[in-house]
């Protein structure tokens, strides 16, 4: 009867889980982070497709091959529709608001010829690299050509030097930047004049022992034929809001495919845990193609093998991430740009020639603001959010170490340590030992003490006690003997 | 209270190595079951010392930790020691019997006890900072194991300084040698089964 009972409650519940509706944001990916250990952890969401537009759908028509994307700190968005040439403008609504294809140079009628990269500044001038001209064009916001920026002249560059700028930027002083295609020497730098002032932030070659092996036995034929060692070009950049540039590398053998160079060309990036900023810890390796660099330096990386967005904290600890290659809404085919305003993070699709948009999800927007929080200093304001964040994510590891820190300033030595210690944080576990230990000290040196006087005492009594007797034995022994 | 007098007698030779291991072979005092005690000791010195050392110094992943690994890495190397020591120095007319070298090698193990548990105890309380004193005891117990295995196998074969050196060195070259022709055996063994194995299973489905 009790088990008939049981079968009868199992189905209905059952029944009534089948009938529940669905989650309302089903998303076509899944969560994750890395742990400490370089696991996958399980993680919420922070990010899921809220909208998705193509050309069509503003009616400028079909996009085709678009191969990058800005998002004005005006809430604009400009697509760069390479195929046909032109620039499009849509403003925080969707609307296209302008399209620039044609323009005047000195009189005569100008476009683009496939270009690949461009960069809108705080005044609203638009750079393109305007690539197959082998120039980078500088307009007004309405459309209105400036001027054009051709290939660099120096006695450092050779004659043969074939020139393809790919992406630009310009920092706040208006010195240019540009990779180019082919270009190892690093990322070609211009005055805000438009004259070639160097090359900086040259990758290293990388060295490899066997290569080197295999290179002092093989012939010189053979070696002829081996693949040059050639440092590895950048393929994308973006700036900061303190002038640092941010550049991805995307070769699968690097270690540091993500570069923040500092105005002399020095990777000054900063890598608090043991994984830097990698992407995907698999064998697989992930290979950036872009880069976004968004407010307290947290910045986006954009995968290709997986169409994958890794988000980083300045620290260069991994926050989340979110995207996928596929054919559902929200994934991707061929991504090549990201860009991010406020809580949505954009992604352009070549292939489909579409415009993926993300809002942030409770949790999402959680991490963000703790994460601003917790990089301007405030501990304690961030440790309350991130308290929320281990509400919907315990394996958060970044929010036990935000909350262990806070209580370390607090003065709760022993909490802090806990959490420390779950969020694998051995220096500032440390750092809470040494306060707790002192503060243990003050309080319990007089117990201590009290046992261990009396103690060494007793020690000292009962030595000096067998001695003498062991000494009177002696002695009787001998008198005996005597 | 046997068995308690004859522990002491292994601190002894910890820290008189000469005197102690002289005494060990040729006045009958080590005892093998002492040897083995060690060995065991040192096992458990060492799962105890993967889960509960400091959190400062302790790198291990907890959900990793395995006591059987404690096997692979101490008990199998400490046997292959001594099989490789033994048939090294036949050949290379040492006095020590196999007995002896378990034992000897067994005493001179005792050193890894008596600094790590205090160590792992104090590990508790150090900070990042001091870790280094850590890492300085856990060498000196590293150096001083060596010291001991060096004199017990010099006193057990009657060896001079540089040969006990070049025995111990081909002694690892030989525990090489045994790992190889052991895995060698494994895997001719694994594909005479599964050759076996197949034959069977051709001859069970044509029947």
């Amino acid at each position: 009867m009790k088990i008939k009972r049981a079968i009868l409650f199992l189905a209905a519940v059952l029944l009534f889980a089948g009938l529940s509706p669905k989650l309302a944001h089903a998303s076509p990916y899944e969560g994750y982070t890395y742990s400490y250990w370089g696991e996958t952890v399980h993680s919420p969401i922070a990010y899921l497709p809220s909208k998705t537009i193509t050309g069509q759908e503003i009616g400028v028509g079909p996009w085709s091959s678009p191969a990058d994307l800005f998002a004005a700190p005006d809430g604009y968005l400009y697509v760069l529709d390479s195929g046909n040439g032109r620039i499009v403008v849509l403003d925080s609504e969707w609307k296209a608001v302008r399209e620039i294809k044609k323009f005047q140079n000195n009189g005569k009628q100008d476009g683009f010829n496939n270009p690949e990269g461009l960069f809108v500044t705080e005044g609203g001038h638009i750079f393109v690299a305007d690539t197959e001209n082998r120039r980078v064009v500088e307009l007004e916001g309405s459309g209105a050509f400036v001027r054009e920026i051709t290939a660099p002249k120096s006695e450092v560059i050779s004659s043969n030097f074939e020139y393809f700028p790919r992406k630009v930027i310009v920092d706040k002083a208006g010195r240019i930047y540009v990779v180019a295609r082919g270009v190892f020497e690093g990322i070609i730098e211009f005055d805000s004049e438009g004259g070639f002032t160097g090359f900086m932030g040259t990758n290293r070659v990388q060295f490899d022992p066997v290569d080197l092996f295999w290179k002092t036995v093989s012939t010189k034929e053979q070696r002829e034929k081996l693949i040059r060692f050639v440092p590895i070009e950048f393929n994308n950049v973006d700036v900061d809001l303190d002038g640092f540039i941010f550049t991805t590398t995307a070769d699968k053998q690097t270690s540091a495919p993500v570069k923040r160079l500092n105005p002399s060309g020095i990777d000054v990036i900063r890598i608090n845990g043991n994984i830097g900023p990698v992407g995907d810890l698999s064998r697989m390796r992930s290979a950036f193609i872009d880069i976004d660099v968004s407010g307290n330096g947290v910045y986006r990386t954009l995968d290709s093998t997986r169409g994958r967005i890794f988000t980083y904290n300045e620290d260069g600890n991994l926050l989340y991430v979110f995207g996928q290659l596929g054919n559902q809404q929200g994934t991707f085919k061929n991504p090549v740009a990201v860009e991010s305003s406020g809580n949505r993070v954009y992604v352009l699709d070549r292939d489909q020639g579409r415009i993926t948009e993300f809002a942030a999800t409770k949790f999402g927007s959680l991490v963000n603001e703790a994460n601003g929080l917790y990089s301007i200093g405030k501990h304690d304001e961030a440790a309350k959010l991130w308290k929320e964040v281990l509400r919907l994510d315990a394996n958060y590891e970044m929010a036990y170490i935000g909350i262990g820190k806070s209580m370390l300033r607090q003065g709760e030595y022993k909490q802090a340590m806990t959490f420390l210690k779950l969020g694998n944080d051995r220096e500032y576990y440390s750092k809470a030992l040494t306060k707790y230990r002192r503060e243990y000290m003050r309080e319990h040196f007089g117990i201590y003490m009290t046992i261990l006087i009396p103690l060494i005492l007793v020690v000292i009594a009962v030595r000096r006690s067998m001695r003498l007797r062991k000494g009177e034995l002696k002695q009787d022994a001998v008198s005996q003997g005597g | 209270m046997r068995f308690l007098k004859e522990a002491r007698y292994s601190l002894h030779v910890a820290f008189h190595p000469f005197d102690g291991f002289w005494d060990l072979k040729y006045e009958n005092k080590g005892k093998l079951r002492i040897a083995l005690a060690i060995l065991l000791a040192v096992t458990v010195t060492m799962i105890l010392k993967r889960q509960y050392a400091g959190y400062v110094v302790n790198y291990n992943h907890p959900l990793e930790l395995n006591s059987f690994d404690e096997l692979k890495y101490i008990v199998l190397p400490f046997l292959l020691w001594c099989v490789a020591n033994w048939s090294l120095t036949t050949l290379m007319d040492g006095e020590g019997k196999f007995k002896e070298i378990v034992i000897a090698t067994g005493y001179a193990l005792l050193p890894l006890i008596l600094i790590y548990l205090p160590n792992m105890l104090l590990s508790n309380v150090i900070t990042l900072r001091e870790a280094s004193f850590y890492y300085l005891l856990e060498s000196a117990a590293a150096l001083w194991f060596v010291w001991l295995l060096f004199i017990g196998t010099m006193t057990v074969h009657q060896y001079t300084v540089t040969k006990t050196i070049m025995t111990m060195l081909l002694t690892v070259v030989v525990m090489g040698v045994i790992i190889f022709l052991g895995l060698l055996f494994f895997s001719l063994i694994q594909q005479i089964v599964s050759f076996v194995y197949t034959i069977y299973q051709e001859l069970s489905l044509r029947a």
